[in-house]
């Protein structure tokens, strides 16, 4: 192959990855206009328009506003619309985090929810809500950091039990990771125990959502988020080297500890921002990278973008699901949207189990 | 008679025939005088009823008519531990003649001490007519029927005097009854819930009237959609007493709540949560206390 072929087959596969995020990020603001419609209260689409295209300066005018209840623009801007935004943030934060833990470990399971790393969160979040450390630093309330170093703790406590030499095999993680998850688990039983009347607190945080969420909370872990992404992708070419094998990676340059540590802490600030605000969700960082590797391919370049675009837009649907499905039961009933995930999620885990004993190739 | 006294004819016949909310038959010997409570609603129905030198234990969510947690502390009651999971070595230990229980959490432990031959009513009232059957089963369990009439006698004409005044009322407010809240659920009570009833009963109706269920999951949504005119917020004294809804200020700045007639009308309510929620004398103080909120000006 000559130079100049593979140079027009690189450009031919970066003009399709282009193609394929404008294509997603279409389908994601499809996705939140449609969610905008979903909710308890009947709200005509053309209300929904007047009142967003109200928000926007060049469009207000255009449309007749006098016909929109202030109760109606009250669910839609203040309601519905930040919890279709908090579902695009940690939608996205948790699929970007599964696709580092599953590059870093070169195992199709690991996931911030197996990897114990959701556990870690959970157990900081209650320990700052048991001993009521309340107060705001930098935005963020006490609570989230203490998720984000529970998280962080927990990833490498499983990361450093579960090493064999530089390897991470899959049943050692795996094992490793139930293990600290029914350590962690317990700790957090032990402090609903003593919690008394902050039981509510620590019970409803562990079972994930957002349907209350304020937009400074999103503003609060939003940059987190972003820089934490765009930080990991930048180290994309590392997680395909590291693909390749550590030795090839070496050969080639790369400071493979180093990259690793790096990307593990990413993945875990940015698995305990979005934990922090919407409490346990599981499955997300498992499902989305695999599906998307299924349909892309393992290069992280374009993978990783993908999949926290896919992971965006399967959240926000899934929090629509959570809002109508229980409906028929009694019209105002919601359910948590980790209960909607988990129950995606664990038949696909079991599938992909089955799978790797045919041979998984990541 | 009284209670100290001899018991009469009527009295021991009470004793024999004592059937609970579960359907459950039981037959005490005779007037029990070490009573262990393991509910804070029949705590209360128990010292409504004067019984309060025959109460030897009861559970650290009980606070009322007493301190009891300081007695505890004092080493002057003995406490079973919570309520979702009492201690049954320290029931024992106290070697109690009669136990008052409630359903639910309790049903399997309810099973061990029958089992151990231990006589336990089971007090699980589903409606305000419920509380007070009970409140008559537990006055013919511990022969104090004379008493126990006069409570009920009472609270009956107090719960009548609401429903006439109630029932000049010009309106009916529409009800938001907050059970939890916080930045990932929100959950209220439907009509299976005991609130549902105190609510009617004092004049207003729940929102949330026509939602088949006890407490449920709903959307912040559901409640601007449904603009109810008062909203009520429990205050539980049980532990800290911290309130999840935090100030009633911050209940009226949640996002798109200004939109909510409440919010509006200053109708947004801080209510005794326990008397709200348990299955004692007090849901008659709630049901007074609502009326009072919902219609301030027939009071």
């Amino acid at each position: 192959m000559s130079k100049n072929d593979v140079e027009t087959a690189y450009f031919r596969r970066t003009s399709r990855w282009k193609l394929l995020l404008v294509l997603l990020i279409v389908a994601l603001v499809i996705t939140v206009i449609l969610s905008l419609n979903v909710g308890y209260a009947q709200i005509p689409f053309a209300n929904i328009l007047a009142i967003m295209s109200k928000q926007i300066p060049f469009l207000s005018g255009t449309v007749d506003p006098s016909l929109v209840l202030p109760m109606e623009s009250a669910i839609i801007l203040q309601i519905r619309l930040p919890r279709i935004i908090a579902g695009v943030v940690v939608g996205a934060a948790l699929a970007s985090s599964g696709v580092v833990y599953q590059g870093v470990f070169k195992n199709p399971m690991a996931d911030s929810y197996v990897l114990g790393v959701s556990a870690g969160a959970a157990v900081g979040a209650s320990f700052s809500i048991l001993f009521g450390l309340g107060s705001v630093v930098f935005g963020l309330s006490l609570t989230q950091v203490a998720a984000f170093l529970g998280a962080v703790s927990a990833m490498f406590l499983v990361y450093n039990i579960s090493r064999v030499g530089s390897r991470v095999p899959v049943t050692t993680l795996l094992l490793c990771g139930i293990a600290v998850n029914f350590f962690l688990f317990a700790v957090v039983g032990l402090m609903e125990v003593i919690a008394g009347d902050e039981l509510h607190a620590i019970v409803f945080w562990l079972v994930g959502g957002f349907s209350n969420v304020l937009w400074r909370d999103i503003w609060a872990i939003l940059p987190f988020v972003v820089v934490g992404i765009i930080a990991v992708y930048i180290y994309a070419r590392d997680l395909n080297l590291m693909a390749l094998g550590e030795e090839t990676a070496q050969n080639l340059g790369v400071n493979i500890e180093r990259s690793k540590l790096v990307l593990l802490v990413l993945a875990s600030l940015i698995t305990g921002a979005a934990v922090s605000v919407s409490g346990l969700i599981g499955f997300v960082g498992l499902m989305i990278p695999h599906l998307t590797r299924l349909v892309i391919g393992p290069d992280h370049r374009i993978l990783l973008p993908a999949s926290t675009i896919t992971g965006a837009i399967f959240l926000v649907v899934c929090d629509d699901i959570a809002r109508v499905v229980a409906t028929p039961f009694a019209s105002t009933l919601e359910l948590p949207v980790g209960i909607i995930t988990m129950l995606a999620g664990a038949p696909f885990f079991i599938m992909l189990f089955r799978r790797k004993k045919q041979s998984y190739a990541l | 008679m009284n209670y100290q006294g001899q018991p009469d004819n009527s009295d021991v016949e009470a004793l024999q025939n004592l059937v609970d909310d579960t359907g459950y038959a039981t037959s005490l010997a005779a007037i029990p005088n070490r009573i262990v409570s393991l509910a804070p609603s029949t705590t209360e129905i128990l010292y409504a009823l004067g019984l309060d030198s025959k109460v030897v234990a009861v559970t650290d969510y009980c606070n009322y008519p007493y301190n009891f947690t300081a007695w505890i502390e004092a080493g002057n009651m003995t406490s079973v531990g919570d309520f979702e999971n009492p201690n049954m070595e320290v029931i024992a230990s106290v070697s109690p003649d009669l136990i008052l229980a409630t359903g639910g959490v309790q049903a399997e432990l309810v099973t061990t001490m029958r089992d151990l031959d231990y006589k336990v009513l089971v007090l699980d009232p589903p409606s305000v007519d419920g509380v007070l059957r009970d409140i008559e089963l537990v006055g013919n369990a511990t022969g104090t029927r004379d008493t126990t009439m006069s409570l009920v006698e009472s609270l009956r004409s107090r719960i009548n005097t609401v429903a006439q005044k109630v029932a000049n009322a010009g309106s009916k407010p529409k009800v938001y009854y907050e059970v939890w809240y916080d930045q990932t659920s929100l959950w209220t009570a439907g009509s299976k819930a005991f609130q549902n009833e105190l609510i009617e009963k004092a004049g207003g109706s729940n929102i949330f009237v026509d939602q088949d269920l006890d407490y449920f999951q709903s959307s912040a949504e559901a409640v601007i959609e449904r603009n109810p005119n008062v909203i009520l917020l429990p205050a539980t004294g049980m532990g800290s007493g911290e309130l999840f809804w935090g100030s009633i200020e911050a209940v009226k700045e949640r996002p798109g709540w200004d939109t909510i007639s409440a919010v509006q009308n200053n109708k947004v309510f801080q209510v005794d949560g326990d008397a709200i929620a348990r299955g004692g004398p007090r849901v008659v103080d709630s049901i007074e206390e609502l009326a009072e909120l919902f219609h301030p000006e027939l009071f």
